[in-house]
């Protein structure tokens, strides 16, 4: 090898050893946790090993000790699920065209735009998610603004809904689609777009053949960067579903907390992440070219 | 069919501070299926009056006509005008076939035959073979085919050409200007090219619009542009000229500036004028008796021809294009003084 690159893989020395120390060893812990015996008031007995915490995440033990099916907690991912893919539609709704907005605006007023666009992480989550209380309670602005505008009669009930909570994921994270769309967008060279027009494509065509698949790339991270984290978002479904609606995250973090269950709450944790690696191994298979590369034929 | 008529259109750009006026009440008639080439300096607005007749941009004022209809209203993807773009601006997500076909798909035509048709495409600029490959695995000359192949696929009336060529070497560039000439033979497409090459213009051209500053200064053949510019700007930008101030002394008869009198045709009553005279237009003669006089500056030899350069007592030398026949000439030493003749159809009266 030529001796000045040799040393370059030194440069992700810092990185690796971060993803180590923070990511892959808690990961392990948890891993453990989740095969060893509840403790009585929390933690766990270690030292003693059992499949439980998996065990009871698909069964209940019946009185006599046999198992049952018990569709509570996969009932839970699946509203996990729900909810994320709804929000990440709605993202991508909102989204693609402000990006597109955004993209075909002159230089100088993208910088400004984009710096709106990352103005709300300015501000404590938490902030933002209690303004959505005040604005989404009864007799809040929303509700109180219909009734004044002669819309709505009796209260209107939104706050501590999945339509709630569905609000505040997408207003969390809707900068995580706009901005790798923009980033795609802005990339695209436009001449494409008039060489289409050139050849008879309308607008809506131009845009559905040339653009749509060329910042495909950055739909595609804008869909997994909103998906992933909605699924085990834990403030939105805690502040604004209430107790009412449950979401994986909430439903681990009651486990550490007061369910006093860790093995099972590290066993959820880790369902979910098989969950969405097996998804992304899926999506990569699937569509693992990116757009403008051969496919192999 | 093919025939465009370009009336008193003007463009102007809001730019940065200052407005830019990219084109200024510019009058064209460009037959059908004529090679008609737009020539001018960076700037001149060539591409925004090539973009306007694409339909890319609206003319702040005047009009565009295509076989007598009004273009102006009409969106870039209703008119039957194409354009080859000096980037290609292939699209990188499909095929060259796909490329091709794209025109024909937003024309409605049926899959099979469409295929069939940007094959034929892809025969007439010889790129047959490649019609599976990617845009970016080919070269810029393939590249450069297959724009051409995509454009004529969909049968226009009108050819637009940005700079085509420009992008390539100058070995590819001879051959696709031979490519160009054999196409739109082949075709009868009306051919609208834009140049600042002005060699490449008059090999190409049926006509050629010379343009300087949003304006089109003179059209004409490529001999007419050439041989009789009628503009001192046209004179200057294609081959080499000679600039030669004077006064009108008599019928006929130009007193210059730097001394010596000459004949010119088409001269005025009285009054200054300028005189353009193309440097293998006049010939080295002996001193005495010459109509105009100069010193020996520098002897280029250039392979065909020996290029001589003059003091004639202008801020400008003047130069003698002299051509190196076998044996028969002894070029004159440097600081000698020399006589020049020139004809009276070799100098000509050019305004500005
Ligand atoms: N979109 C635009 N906004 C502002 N000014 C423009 C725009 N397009 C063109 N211009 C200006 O109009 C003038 C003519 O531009 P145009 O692109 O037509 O020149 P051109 O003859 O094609 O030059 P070149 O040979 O460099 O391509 C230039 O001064 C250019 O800066
Ligand atoms: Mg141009």
């Amino acid at each position: 090898m030529r001796g000045w690159t040799r040393g370059r893989g030194l440069l992700v020395l810092p990185a690796v050893l971060v993803l180590l120390a923070f990511t892959v060893l808690p990961l392990c812990i948890m891993a453990y946790v989740s095969v060893l015996e509840r403790g009585t008031y929390g933690g766990v007995e270690w030292g003693r090993h059992t499949l439980d915490a998996y065990v009871a995440f698909l069964f209940e033990r019946d009185l006599d000790d046999s198992l049952v099916l018990n569709p509570d907690y996969l009932k839970i991912f699946a509203r996990s699920f729900g909810l994320a893919a709804f929000t990440t539609a709605l993202c991508l709704t909102i989204g693609l065209p402000t990006a597109l907005y955004m993209a075909t605006r002159a230089p100088k007023r993208r910088n400004l735009l984009v710096f709106l666009v990352t103005i709300p992480f300015w501000t404590n989550l938490l902030v933002r998610t209690y303004a959505w209380i005040l604005l989404l309670r009864n007799n809040g602005l929303i509700d109180k603004g219909l009734h004044d505008l002669g819309l709505a009669s009796g209260p209107l009930d939104l706050l501590y809904t999945p339509f709630a909570i569905m609000i505040g994921l997408t207003y969390t994270f809707l900068p995580f689609m706009v901005l790798p769309v923009y980033a795609s967008l802005e990339k695209l060279d436009w001449r494409l777009v008039e060489a289409a027009m050139d050849l008879g494509a309308t607008r809506v065509t131009a845009f559905r053949r040339v653009v749509l698949p060329l910042s495909l790339p950055g739909v595609v991270a804008g869909m997994v960067l909103v998906f992933v984290p909605c699924l085990g978002a834990y403030v939105a479904p805690e502040l604004l579903g209430g107790a009412k609606v449950l979401m994986i995250g909430n439903l681990i973090q009651s486990q550490f907390g007061a369910a006093r269950n860790w093995p099972f709450g590290a066993a959820l944790a880790f369902a979910l992440l098989a969950i969405v690696l097996l998804a992304m191994a899926f999506y990569a298979l699937r569509f693992g070219a990116a757009p403008g590369e051969e496919k192999g034929r | 069919m093919g025939a465009i008529t370009i009336r008193d259109v003007t463009r102007r750009f809001a730019g940065e501070g200052q407005a830019v006026l990219a084109l200024d009440g510019v009058s064209l008639d460009i037959d059908e299926g004529a090679f008609f080439t737009l020539l001018g300096p960076s700037g001149c607005g060539k591409t925004t009056l090539l973009r306007i007749i694409a339909g890319f941009e609206r003319p702040d004022r005047g009009a565009v006509r295509l076989d007598g209809a009004d273009l102006v209203d009409l969106p870039p993807w209703r008119r039957p005008v194409n354009t080859v773009f000096q980037s290609y601006a292939l699209f990188p997500h499909m095929s060259v076939l796909g490329n091709v076909a794209f025109g024909l798909e937003m024309q409605g035509v049926a899959a099979a035959l469409r295929g069939e048709r940007a094959r034929e495409a892809l025969r007439l600029v010889r790129l047959e073979d490649l019609a599976g490959r990617r845009p970016a695995q080919l070269s810029g000359g393939q590249q450069q085919r297959v724009a051409l192949a995509r454009a004529l696929a969909v049968r226009p009336k009108v050819l637009l050409l940005d700079e085509p060529l420009s992008a390539l070497d100058l070995k590819l560039r001879k051959e696709m200007q031979l490519e160009l000439k054999r196409l739109k033979a082949a075709t009868g497409i009306t051919f609208v090219f834009v140049t600042h090459d002005q060699e490449e213009a008059l090999t190409m051209s049926d006509r050629i619009a010379v343009m300087e500053g949003g304006h089109v200064l003179q059209v004409g053949s490529p001999r007419e542009i050439y041989e009789e510019p009628a503009h001192r700007f046209v004179a200057g930008f294609i081959g080499e000229t000679n600039f030669l101030e004077g006064e009108v002394a008599g019928e006929g008869v130009v007193r210059l500036k730097g001394g010596g009198r000459i004949a010119a045709a088409g001269l005025p009553a009285s009054g200054s004028v300028t005189l353009a005279v193309r440097p293998e237009r006049v010939a080295l003669v002996a001193a005495e008796g010459a109509q105009l006089r100069g010193r020996v500056l520098q002897v280029v030899y250039i392979g065909t021809d020996s290029t001589v350069m003059l003091d004639t007592g202008t801020d400008e030398p003047f130069t003698v294009r002299v051509q190196n026949r076998e044996g028969g000439w002894q070029p004159p030493s440097p600081g000698s003084t020399v006589g020049v003749a020139v004809p009276a159809d070799a100098a000509r009266v050019v305004a500005g």
